[in-house]
């Protein structure tokens, strides 16, 4: 045990020059500020979430609502140098602002409408607000699709998410809690430590992201991504000329060729398996259950 | 526009923001249909992720995934939600806390802490006041029988 004690009076000022060395690495420092820009967003996210009590946490909403708010500015205006600067100009916001200004307005609108609106989802009191909540996020997000030109997605998201299955919670919520609200929607689990690790799963991929985009230098994706088969860029254009876009005409008619010709297998399967879940679905609903067996 | 690094940096950074969000109240909400569509969230993260990549490169390889996902979820949300109807039948809460005692057996239970407990008052529904007198409902004498036609005491009787 003797030999043990200077060793483990040693240990605080080692790990403090450890600590030191640690801080002085690169990747350290660059984790440490992709973290310090995304922190104030979860801890507005764990003021935010529902912890019980019915009236005192109104100013806790409200602090939490303009820290994610801070924190999402912060996204789009600070620079955050990359990992490895000898590309030069590798130092970009973690939002990088778009060159078309119309597109880039456009853009952080419908991202605003859709971050906010999750937030407020996973926030809310109420599976009713949640699920309308959600719809927002459904309608931001198709939005964002037809930024993409994804014309046809951004139409069957509405009609199928918004319009079919965001009704059926609606109708779910409705038979199970006529009443609305119930104690186990005021109160979270383990809400601090969900939103430490939301912290850090954020992170990683923000700080992924970032570095790929940014300290690999502009194209780095187009170069490192195999480029898609001839048969496939026929159907549409030169992918690298950016003046050639896609017509409306040619879009849906494209993606129809596309899916009915190199993807008609998963076609099938998909329409297998959604008459399954059909046929499940009245299985396990329509079964009656023995009195016996419900609970208390 | 097609094929820029700006849009595709942006649109990866949306979903993974909304993935992010997702997973945080898949984690934390109690309540079954919140902590689903928390899932459903999560899939759309990964649409747009998707659908980012596939602007870039131009294809429709990326659209087609999503559509596959978003058919999926469709499927995923009508098995789930039967299934909660059934949990509920049986457990009367969308609570998933009561439904623990489905753990592995070497894990610890889960204890929520009820110091905070709030009691959900009843909801008020909104009530008509009395207006007027309430009409009189008996059909007028004449025009309609008391008894209809054709049934009488023997009939009745013969029957019972």
């Amino acid at each position: 045990m003797g030999a043990h004690l200077p060793l483990t009076l040693a240990a605080p000022i080692l790990a403090a020059s450890r600590l030191g060395t640690l801080l002085a690495n690169s990747q350290v420092q660059f984790a440490l500020r992709v973290l310090a820009l995304l922190a104030p967003a979860f801890v507005g996210l764990f003021l935010m979430l529902p912890r019980g009590g019915r009236r005192g946490s109104v100013l806790a909403r409200a602090l939490g609502g303009a820290l994610i708010t801070g924190s999402l500015a912060l996204l789009v205006t600070v620079p955050l140098p990359a990992l490895g600067a000898a590309v030069a100009g590798s130092q970009a916001t973690i939002l990088w602002s778009l060159p078309d200004t119309l597109t880039c307005y456009t853009f952080h609108a419908l991202a605003l409408v859709s971050v906010a609106s999750a937030v407020l989802m996973i926030t809310s009191r109420n599976p009713v607000y949640s699920a309308l909540w959600f719809a927002l996020v459904l309608l931001g997000n198709s939005g964002l699709y037809l930024l993409q030109r994804a014309e046809f997605l951004a139409a069957a998201t509405i009609i199928v998410y918004a319009g079919a299955i965001v009704v059926t919670f609606l109708f779910v919520i409705m038979l199970a809690q006529p009443n609305g609200a119930a104690a186990y929607d005021r109160q979270s689990r383990e809400a601090l430590m969900v939103s430490l690790t939301g912290l850090l799963l954020g992170g990683v991929l923000l700080g992924a992201i970032h570095q790929v985009m940014v300290g690999e230098g502009r194209g780095a994706v187009a170069g490192k991504v195999a480029r898609p088969s001839a048969v496939v860029v026929a159907n549409v254009a030169d992918t690298q000329s950016a003046t050639v876009r896609v017509t409306p005409e040619t879009h849906v008619r494209g993606l129809g060729k596309t899916l009915f010709l190199d993807h008609v297998v998963g076609v099938e399967i998909t329409g297998v398996l959604l008459l399954a879940a059909v046929v499940g679905a009245m299985m396990i609903a329509g079964h009656r259950i023995e009195e016996s067996h419900v609970r208390k | 526009m097609s094929g820029s690094d700006e849009l595709l940096n942006n649109y990866l950074v949306v979903g993974a923001l909304l993935f992010t969000l997702g997973a945080v109240g898949f984690l934390t909400r109690r309540n079954l249909i919140v902590m689903f569509l928390c899932a459903e969230l999560m899939l759309q993260g990964v649409s747009l992720t998707l659908v980012g990549f596939s602007g870039y490169h131009g294809t429709w390889g990326g659209q087609v995934m999503s559509i596959f996902s978003l058919s999926l979820a469709a499927a995923e949300a009508g098995i789930a939600l039967a299934l909660f109807v059934v949990l509920f039948r049986r457990g009367h809460s969308l609570d998933v806390s009561i439904w623990q005692d489905l753990r592995e057996e070497d894990q610890p239970p889960v204890e929520d802490d009820h110091s905070t407990d709030v009691t959900v008052p009843e909801p008020v529904w909104p009530h008509l006041a009395p207006a007027g007198h309430l009409p009189d409902h008996t059909p007028p004498a004449g025009r309609y029988p008391q008894t209809p036609v054709g049934v009488n005491a023997e009939g009745a009787g013969a029957h019972g």
